[in-house]
């Protein structure tokens, strides 16, 4: 809707002037009697959750259609400002164990080692690559890139999988605990368990190979006991969960465009 | 941008469930009692907060890998039923988030919530962290949370992912009380298997009514219930009478 400015000082001096607006307005709203915050959230919530129904279901493109992409952008503005608090939040926390020298203290060091270190590295290899040194040569990687790679590909990639491989662990664990049969429920889960994992590998399809693969007696092969539990239990099962769920949705989105889940609406009480 | 076809049953059925969801709320604001049914998983979170101030531990709430949607805004005001009943025992909830707009929400909530629990001095805000953004960061950071603080409950409420196993049977290896609730289909058996307790389905978004009794709140339960009933015959009748039904008819349900 809005044409970007091309005029680089204006640009600029737009830009700043809707930092102070902003800053000036959550300022008087932080500041405002406890009963007035109450009136804008139930005002605010009831608009912003009024647009994109009523743009929806006015059929092909109506008078609200150009400000779509208006309002998306001020959603993201507006969680850009809270941003920042999660990094303040961060140091915050870390800073207090290393001044107070707590026992994990160590832990706190490591966090603003990598959160400085990424930091750098991630705008120098983005904004200034050629930063301190020379130009690399065809076929050579910079510096920069390299430090990047060796951040975020060697380090940060092989960390979050490991944590993921933890996973596997986890599930045997759980699955032990899940499959002591001391219910029926938990036999019926056992025994269904057993069908779908053995139909999975080549020696369980080979265990009910002798079973003629036509006529009513082809569902006791195991592969196709196993294609019934899933198609037949498993996955009607779990629609009537997702439409219980999206019903659901459906009230709780109703209860806090309403404001009626009186949780959100601060300073209320 | 796509807009609604009015000519297939969808829309009108959104608004219609809408309705009858609104009529729910509009009879308990009129005085009709409504009567929701008993929720061991819920009952169960006083049980937590009891054990948790008997051993002097903090409890942890987990929003789960929360986005600015419906399932995370209800994480937060189940989040704050419990901060009003850890304020009544003076027990800390810590409450690791991914995201810096439910962290600045849930700071608000509970912030309120500890001082209508009688104990506004019990809140401390540095017990609302933001770990990271990322999935498995996240996960790390909660692990290591738990295993530091020795908590003595769990609550995971909210959308989980892969990470819903590596937090649950590590609360589990502490031997603390667990409670989960999450609408991701796919991670309900892991919590099944892993916690204590755990919410399904349409009951994670009763929560809260379930906790307060507000009689607005049970009204849109029931009108919510009223609404699964409806969509249940429609489901059926459409089913049943399939062959029955003129070509119009099965255009306008999407089903030709």
């Amino acid at each position: 809707m809005f044409e970007p400015v091309r005029e680089f000082w204006l640009n600029l001096s737009l830009i700043f002037g809707a930092i102070f607006v902003s800053i000036v307005i959550l300022a008087a709203v932080h500041a405002s009697p406890p009963q007035f915050k109450r009136i804008l959230t139930v005002i605010v919530v009831f608009i912003a959750g009024l647009y994109f129904p009523v743009e929806f279901y006015i059929p092909r493109h109506n008078f609200l259609t150009p400000y779509g992409d208006s309002v998306r952008n001020l959603v993201q503005v507006l969680a850009a400002f809270t941003f920042g608090l999660g990094v303040v939040n961060l140091v915050l926390i870390h800073g207090r164990h290393v001044l107070q020298r707590t026992t994990n203290f160590p832990f706190s060091l490591a966090f603003f080692a990598g959160f400085l270190i990424m930091t750098f590295v991630g705008f120098i290899q983005r904004y200034s690559p050629q930063f301190w040194v020379k130009k690399a040569e065809a076929g050579q990687i910079s510096f920069w890139d390299g430090m990047h790679k060796l951040l975020f590909e060697g380090m940060l990639i092989p960390l979050t999988s490991t944590v993921f491989s933890l996973l596997a662990f986890f599930i045997v664990s759980a699955a032990y605990r899940a499959f002591r049969i001391r219910t029926l429920e938990a036999g019926l889960l056992m025994a269904t368990a057993i069908i779908v994992m053995l139909a999975n590998v080549p020696v369980g399809t080979w265990l009910t190979s002798w079973i003629p693969a036509e006529g009513w007696l082809k569902w006791f092969r195991l592969e196709n006991a196993a294609i019934w539990l899933t198609t037949q239990i498993n996955a009607p099962t779990q629609r009537a969960i997702l439409f219980g769920l999206w019903v659901g949705a459906i009230g709780a989105a109703l209860r806090i465009w309403l404001s009626l889940e009186r949780t959100f609406t601060a300073g209320s009480r | 941008m796509q807009h609604a076809d009015w000519s297939t049953l969808y829309p009108w059925l959104v608004w219609i469930l809408t309705a009858l969801i609104g009529m729910g709320i509009f009879m308990a604001y009129a005085g009709k009692r409504l009567h929701i049914r008993r929720l061991p998983a819920i009952d169960a979170i006083e049980e937590a907060v009891g054990r948790a101030t008997e051993m002097g531990r903090p409890m942890l709430f987990v929003p789960g890998l929360a986005g600015i949607d419906v399932p995370s805004f209800q994480a937060v005001a189940i989040s704050g039923h419990i901060a009003k009943l850890a304020a009544k025992y003076r027990t800390r909830i810590l409450m690791p988030v991914t995201n810096t707009v439910i962290m600045t929400m849930a700071e608000q909530v509970l912030k309120e919530s500890y001082a209508e629990g009688g104990a506004p001095e019990a809140f401390r805000s540095e017990d609302i962290r933001f770990l990271s953004d990322d999935q498995f960061a996240f996960a790390s950071g909660v692990v290591g949370l738990m295993n530091r603080e020795r908590v003595a409950a769990n609550f995971f409420f909210g959308n989980f992912a892969a990470e819903s196993l590596i937090l649950a049977e590590t609360g589990q290896t502490l031997g603390a009380i667990q409670i989960a609730g999450t609408p991701s289909t796919l991670q309900i058996p892991f919590f099944i298997a892993a916690c204590d307790f755990t919410v399904i389905g349409e009951e994670y978004y009763a929560v809260t009514a379930y906790l307060t009794r507000e009689p607005i709140l049970l009204g849109s339960v029931w009108g919510q219930d009223i609404c699964r009933i409806a969509l249940a015959a429609l489901i059926f009748a459409t089913t049943v009478f399939h062959k029955l039904l003129p070509a119009p008819v099965l255009k306008f349900l999407g089903l030709e």
